[in-house]
């Protein structure tokens, strides 16, 4: 007893260095490194994010993207045709998104399985080309695409986007080891066994996929008010969906620190990827998608779980 | 016309689909192979499109049963989420390499580009003889699958594979052979699309779109239903292209899934 609570006071301890080294990190790091931790940041989000709802319901979110694009366009139109505040228009876009996502999920959430999976990937697909059509350009300015500047700071994104980390982290880790995390776990491995037991399945993947909605979307604002620039084929990019997703098989699905460490090795690993051998980029990342399903299903934390070098907890 | 095509597409992984219980998205990127298979032996060897259209026949359904014994009957008993995200690995692992080795240079087939009239329509010769040939591979499909041995037993495998096995039928086996024969029907699929359109490494996506439209509107492992579903999105494309927009009509299979899993998630046929 002695002895954990030690760790536990080291554990404390090193975080809270972590923390305050990820802090000062624009004090004295050069712009290029800014930039890298901004994108694992918010590549971290969107894993936890994915994470969050499909690593305990395992109903397969294939439209990430969606939550993403959704909540990019809504922010990046306020901020470039109205004039908003950044920090007032990513939250806005995040409650749209969550908003919307209510009535999918009210909608799609009944639809099992693979199923499921298809018609996030059709909603996203067909959000896409509709974005892209004459009829909806007067709103979204049609393909061309949204340039506009925010006039955020690099510091201040990079601090925004931490926090936003910050925060899913402790919310993930209060959901897995909560209750409520259990009864979506329930769902995950018998969803009649759990409508048996008395769990209103419908009403519990629904406020998961909402929450999922919410995280993903605000780091989807950010992420374009990042980039300056927002268009159908980029926000709704398939890639956006899948990379959370190799992220969080990556680090362990299921696990709340899984999708963090995935996040952080795997945009390492991309900058390595895309420097050497760019013309073969996709095939390189598919071939490594194979090898994760064949040999390591259970991801970096679940081996290590399995190893034994880690406690079979699920707090972690 | 193009219709019959996407029904061969769609069949192939239905088919796959209901038999070994595989998503396989990596399915319009053998189209994409069987198409270029048809290009360069053209091009290479002058080889007859349609000779080719024969030949990806067997040499597809082997590339299928490889993978199958290699790969995916790994994944048989496991989650369904492993084999879509599996095969969504395999999908960009070859369009990239196509992509790589062939280029994106846009390539077709110029062959049988004439055209006859009959019954006072113009017709395009590379037209009907696709579509002849599509409706004689779906037939032929039909019939092994109700006549044979190994149709009947790829049958029964789909129904209940544990009875299957007791009832001795090599379940295995018949998940190997339907493996091969999705892929083969794709591989064909692609020889066939070589004659009329154009050659890129991309072009696996739009079918595969176009073949979870269709899977989703016949029925999952409903080969009968695949074959009409491939009609009728054929049709409301061309009719979407003709009087809207060829923009709108690229919604047409992410619209017809949503619409169909909502309203009749079953598919049009009960059956």
């Amino acid at each position: 007893m002695n002895r954990l609570i030690e760790g536990g006071i080291l554990i404390w301890l090193g975080l809270a260095i972590l923390v305050a080294f990820l802090i000062a990190i624009p004090y004295f790091a050069s712009d290029y490194w800014i930039t890298l931790f901004i994108l694992v940041f918010i590549f971290a989000v969107y894993a936890s994010g994915w994470n969050l709802f499909s690593g305990l319901t395992g109903y397969t979110n294939f439209g990430l993207a969606w939550f993403i694009g959704v909540s990019g366009y809504v922010s990046s139109l306020l901020i470039a045709d109205y004039g908003f505040f950044w920090l007032l228009a990513w939250p806005i876009g995040a409650v749209f998104t969550s908003i919307i996502s209510i009535g999918v999920g009210h909608i799609l959430l009944r639809i099992k399985g693979v199923y499921f999976a298809i018609s996030m990937v059709a909603l996203t697909e067909g959000t896409r080309e509709l974005f892209g059509t004459k009829y909806f350009a007067p709103i979204t300015h049609g393909g061309l695409g949204v340039p506009f500047v925010a006039g955020i700071q690099l510091p201040t994104l990079y601090w925004a986007i931490l926090a936003l980390a910050f925060c899913t982290v402790i919310i993930c880790y209060k959901v897995f080891s909560s209750k409520y995390g259990l009864r979506l776990m329930t769902i995950r491995e018998d969803e009649q066994g759990a409508e048996t037991l008395g769990i209103h399945t419908t009403r519990e993947k629904i406020t998961a996929f909402i929450l999922s909605a919410f995280l993903v979307g605000l780091a989807g604002s950010i992420h374009f008010t990042y980039q300056n620039y927002i268009d159908p084929s980029f926000a709704f990019n398939i890639n956006l969906t899948l990379t959370p997703i190799v992220m969080t098989l990556f680090g362990g699905i299921g696990t709340v620190f899984g999708p963090l460490i995935g996040a952080i090795l795997f945009t390492f690993i991309h900058e390595i990827l895309w420097a050497e051998v760019t013309q073969l980029y996709m095939a390189v990342f598919g071939a490594i998608l194979m090898g994760l399903i064949l040999f390591f299903p259970q991801g970096l934390l679940g081996w290590m779980k399995e190893k034994g070098i880690l406690p079979k907890n699920r707090k972690l | 016309m193009l219709g019959s095509v996407y029904a061969l597409v769609g069949m192939g992984l239905t088919l796959v689909w209901g038999v070994v219980g595989i998503v396989n998205i990596a399915h319009g990127e053998f189209v994409m192979l069987g198409a270029y298979f048809a290009f360069w032996a053209f091009s290479l060897i002058h080889l007859n499109p349609l000779f080719s259209v024969l030949l990806s026949i067997p040499v597809f359904f082997f590339v299928g049963v490889l993978i199958h014994r290699q790969i995916t009957e790994r994944l048989v008993k496991q989650h369904e989420l492993s084999a879509l995200i599996l095969t969504f690995g395999m999908s960009i692992l070859i369009w990239n390499l196509a992509q790589f080795f062939w280029t994106n240079t846009y390539r077709s087939v110029s062959f049988l580009s004439g055209s006859f009239p009959l019954l006072g329509l113009v017709f395009s010769q590379s037209k009907t003889v696709s579509f002849g040939l599509a409706v004689l591979i779906s037939a032929a499909l039909l019939l092994f699958l109700k006549y044979s041995s190994w149709g009947k037993a790829i049958r029964a495998t789909s129904q209940n594979p544990d009875v299957a096995l007791v009832c001795g039928i090599n379940t295995r086996k018949m998940r190997m052979i339907t493996f091969g024969m999705g892929i083969g029907l794709a591989g064909t699929a692609g020889t066939i699309i070589s004659l009329q359109w154009v050659i890129f490494p991309q072009m696996g996506a739009t079918y595969i779109a176009k073949a979870f439209a269709i899977v989703v509107l016949g029925g999952l492992g409903n080969i009968h239903g695949a074959l009409v579903g491939g009609l009728i999105i054929g049709v409301l494309e061309g009719v979407v292209t003709q009087y809207v927009s060829a923009k709108m009509a690229q919604i047409i299979p992410s619209a017809t899934i949503l619409l169909i899993l909502l309203l009749r998630p079953t598919g049009l046929f009960k059956k």
